[in-house]
């Protein structure tokens, strides 16, 4: 059981900056995603908390150890990589013992963290298998296992379900989840799926750029998202970003924050029907009804040719190409300057 | 695909018939020769049929020779063979596995430096560097061991080339994950990458045990004790007296043991030898 | 040039990994081919007692030997015939194999075992065959009316040597040409004959263009074997003769070197050699480059 400090951590491949200065404070127990797009760093910060790649500055503590310089087999961590990294000479059983075996944990506490693992991830019939005979769910599963044995300070995954398809993707990213819980391990999970990511996260960490946008539990990144970026970014579909000036072009005024030049509506808050509070309300012609189940996805054009998506319950009796007009309470803007990318409401968010 | 051409497929056998043929008729006749007693030959015209002498022919090369062109019997060339064979195969493989690994999983000043010392081996073959390499060997002491017979023969780009190959295709996370777990690079080595290379360890002994096998010239050059002569130039030397006195049937019977080691390895390791064929060379 | 993501740190070990491979090499290789490019330079005096550096005089009297140049013109012929009559045979039956389905694995091992068969037993075999008293060959030939004698007969030595050289050969082109041909998907060959084409039209056309990368390696590389690998076959059937008809370069290096004890001009030899080994070796990896983009 540890905490996690990351201080200023930087790391650059010859001139070019991949991670740019993070901080981060990881609490006793918590789990932590990191989520972005690809290239904006989330893997290679991991892999320097991990120890496989070198850190340029500053500072990596893990239970208030400075590990830097350490060994990634020095840093009492266990990873869980995307393609599970299985020897795959060796039965499951070998797998899980290898990394005990090199720490020269004795015999008996071998067996029996192998047996609790075998239990905990129903794995106890396979153990005497090789790798291939095991089909991707029960890969990852010995591939938990491996990091589970070592009972460490942290775990840290990078994307370990994005090999699997999406049916299990969801079963499994339910059975981590619970596992941690079940385990408080500190764990660093690292996702580009941002339904992944929210789904699982005690807090989230949205990175771009080398840099954080946003640190908060999944509900205040959803509500209240820091920066442009994070808006588009969390979410699906995602937030609908309005020029101001195409509200104004529409007649609608609104008290928006001194440099306010987007506002931001997620898509279940925008409505056909008028609410009853203060909103604006934004005429535009219906270009695409997507069906999806329990509810739809309508496209609507607007006035000043940007379309923007509804969430709507339902399956609403409307045509394509039908004129209808799109309401949005005002409570539920998101104003942000797009010169800075920042909320322009902001009170003390970083 | 679904073709019926009787005739393109009379065809296609008769083609493979007649290539096995050729393949196999040289053999075939030194086989016949290596059957027969002494004298049969001076009538002017092998025999085609095998004769009733096979094992006495073979036996008495084994065991006796022909002393008069100064060769001892097969069985201590053979021996000599086997064991350089095996000593070239292993240690090429040795020294291959330990440079292609420093190569693929380190970084160091003068990396590219040490692959192209390495791929230089490939454009210098023994042939074309006969004297200096063999003043080298005579100057070390080497002649007449078996240490002068393997060592100058060991260094391979070729194996190097192909572990590196293999090493890259390995995954980077296979590493990682070894490293998390604990594991030195040697440690990663020995239980990781070796049972890893296995099967390519063991279609790189086919090919290299075949070269070292048939290899001539330098044995001709650095031995001149017949106790380290080995069967494939020992039996130049039959075959150059017999010319003046022919034993035939001797010296085919030398042939075809000199020959049956290897070309039994071929035939039981076949998919071990295609593959080490095939892949060394790309 | 590639590594892995991640790499050992390791200051000293990666050396310590490299020191055998690299000092077989420089030992008996670098150490050698730079002492045979040395006295390639050099003129020793009968005795051994003083080398004079001569710059380039090795070279010029090698290239205005006649039976320096004499040696180069065999070398070329040997080295075509062999590439081309191994390389046509194996194709043929390559193909041969391919179209086979039941029996191919039998034909492959029946025709795959000499590539163990050592040069020299090559050279055995074949000169025991062609044996102008006790062979068959001669002897089926009088038959015929041509009198063989490759002990005398410039011609039937050069034809000799060829024929030994391609046999020993087939096998190792053979195995690269089956490789080749499985590697041309079937669903061309398949479109052509929807197309109409018929086998013979489908080989010219689809295949063997397909099969081009295979078929230029194998030119480099049986170039480089009839030059270089031939050795043993030479030894043992001609020794380079009747009247220097069969002695290729590589065979000239080790006489003259070896026997005649002409070091200057044996070391110049050499670099030739090696000029042309590297010309080869250049050749073949720029193509494998180029491959690899396909």
């Amino acid at each position: 059981m540890a905490t996690i400090n990351l201080v200023d951590l930087k790391k650059n491949y010859g001139p070019v900056p991949a991670v740019k200065g993070i901080n981060l404070s990881v609490a006793d127990g918590e789990l932590i995603v990191l989520v972005g797009p690809s290239g904006c760093g989330k893997s290679t910060l991991l892999r320097m908390v991990a120890g496989l790649e070198s850190v340029t500055s500053g500072r990596i503590e893990i239970g208030g150890r400075d590990v830097v310089r350490a060994e990634p087999a020095e840093r009492d961590i266990a990873m869980v990589f995307q393609n599970y990294a299985l020897y795959p000479h060796m039965s499951v059983r070998q797998n899980l013992e290898y990394g005990l075996k090199n720490r020269g944990t004795p015999r008996e506490e071998i067996d029996r963290r192998v047996r609790e693992a075998a239990d905990i991830l129903e794995i106890g019939p396979m153990l005497d298998r090789k790798p291939r005979q095991l089909s991707g769910g029960q890969r990852q599963r010995v591939a938990m296992g491996r990091a589970i044995v070592r009972e460490p300070a942290a775990f840290l995954f990078d994307e370990p379900l994005s090999n699997l398809d999406a049916k299990l993707r969801v079963q499994m990213r339910v059975e981590i989840r619970k596992l941690q819980r079940r385990l408080k391990t500190t764990s660093l999970y690292v996702t580009h799926d941002q339904l992944e990511a929210m789904t699982l996260a005690d807090r989230l960490v949205v990175m771009n750029g080398g840099l954080v946008e946003q640190i908060g539990t999944p509900v205040e990144v959803y509500d209240r998202p820091a920066t442009l970026f994070v808006a588009g970014f969390i979410g699906s579909p995602p937030m609908n970003l309005i020029s101001v000036e195409g509200l104004a072009s529409a007649g609608q005024s609104l008290p928006l924050p001194r440099g306010t030049d987007i506002v931001g509506i997620r898509p279940d808050e925008l409505t056909l029907d008028a609410p009853a509070g203060a909103h604006v309300a934004l005429p535009g012609t219906v270009e695409l009804l997507e069906p999806i189940g329990g509810e739809s996805h309508l496209h609507v054009m607007l006035g000043n040719g940007q379309t923007v998506i509804l969430s709507v319950p339902g399956r609403p009796d409307i045509a394509e190409g039908a004129a209808v007009t799109v309401h949005a309470e005002h409570a539920q803007m998101h104003p942000f300057s797009k010169e800075t990318g920042r909320r322009t409401d902001a009170v003390a968010n970083p | 695909m679904v073709e019926n051409r009787p005739f393109l497929s009379f065809l296609t056998h008769l083609v493979l018939i007649a290539g096995v043929l050729i393949v196999v008729f040289p053999v075939y006749l030194a086989f016949v020769a290596s059957t027969h007693a002494d004298g049969e030959f001076l009538s002017g015209l092998v025999p085609l049929l095998p004769g009733p002498n096979l094992v006495e022919n073979y036996w008495h090369m084994l065991t006796v020779g022909i002393s008069t062109a100064g060769a001892p019997p097969l069985w201590i060339m053979l021996t000599n063979s086997l064991i350089i064979a095996i000593c070239i195969a292993v240690g090429k493989i040795i020294i291959s596995l330990l440079s292609a690994y420093a190569i693929v999983f380190f970084k160091f000043p003068f990396r590219l430096l040490a692959f192209w010392i390495i791929f230089i081996t490939l454009m210098l073959p023994v042939e074309v560097r006969i004297i200096p390499t063999f003043k080298v060997v005579a100057d070390l002491g080497l002649l007449n061991s078996y240490v002068g017979l393997t060592l100058p023969l060991i260094a391979s780009a070729t194996a190097t080339f192909l572990f590196r190959q293999f090493f890259l295709t390995i995954p980077d996370e296979l590493m990682e994950a070894a490293r998390v777990d604990g594991a030195g690079p040697l440690k990663f080595f020995r239980d990781i990458l070796l049972p890893l290379s296995r099967t390519n360890i063991a279609a790189l002994f086919v090919i290299l045990f075949i070269y070292g096998w048939v290899q001539y010239l330098w044995p001709l050059l650095v031995t001149t004790d017949s106790r380290y002569y080995t069967v494939v130039m020992g039996i130049k030397r039959l075959a150059a007296t017999a010319d003046g006195e022919p034993q035939w049937h001797l010296v085919m019977a030398a042939v075809m043991l000199a020959m049956l080691p290897p070309v039994l390895v071929v035939i039981f390791m076949q998919r071990l030898f295609v593959k080490g064929l095939v892949e060394t060379e790309k | 040039m590639q590594t892995k993501r991640t790499i050992f740190p390791n200051k000293l070990l990666p050396y310590l990994l490299l020191t055998p491979q690299l000092a077989v090499t420089l030992i008996f290789f670098i150490w050698p081919a730079a002492q045979a490019v040395k006295s390639s330079f050099e003129r020793e005096d009968p005795f051994g007692f003083r080398t004079t550096f001569i710059w380039f005089e090795n070279y010029t009297r090698l290239f205005s030997e006649a039976t320096y140049l004499n040696s180069v013109g065999k070398t070329a012929l040997f080295a075509i015939s062999v590439t081309l009559l191994s390389m046509s045979l194996s194709l043929l039956l390559a193909v041969a194999v391919n179209r086979v389905l039941r029996t191919n694995r039998l034909y492959t091992t029946l025709l795959v075992w000499p590539y163990a068969v050592a040069p020299v037993v090559v050279g055995i075999l074949w000169w025991f065959m062609f044996n102008p008293s006790i062979g068959i060959a001669p002897y089926l030939m009088r038959g015929l009316g041509i009198d063989w004698n490759h002990r005398i007969d410039g011609t039937d030595a050069m034809l000799l040597v060829i024929m030994a050289a391609s046999w020993k050969q087939i096998s190792y082109n053979f195995l690269f040409f089956v490789a080749g041909l499985q590697s041309v998907p079937q669903s061309l060959t398949e479109a052509a004959a929807i197309d109409g084409a018929g086998p013979f039209k489908r080989f010219w056309t689809i295949v063997f263009p397909l099969l081009s990368p295979t078929t230029f390696f194998l030119l480099i590389v049986n170039i480089n074997y009839a030059m270089f690998d031939t050795f043993g076959i030479i030894d043992a059937t001609t020794s380079g003769g009747p009247a220097q008809a069969t002695n290729i370069l590589v065979y000239k290096v080790y006489a003259d070197g070896f026997l005649g004890l002409n070091i200057g001009s044996s070391a110049a030899q050499s670099v030739v050699l090696m000029l042309i080994v590297i010309a080869l070796t250049a050749v073949q990896f720029r193509f494998v480059e180029r491959r690899v983009q396909y």
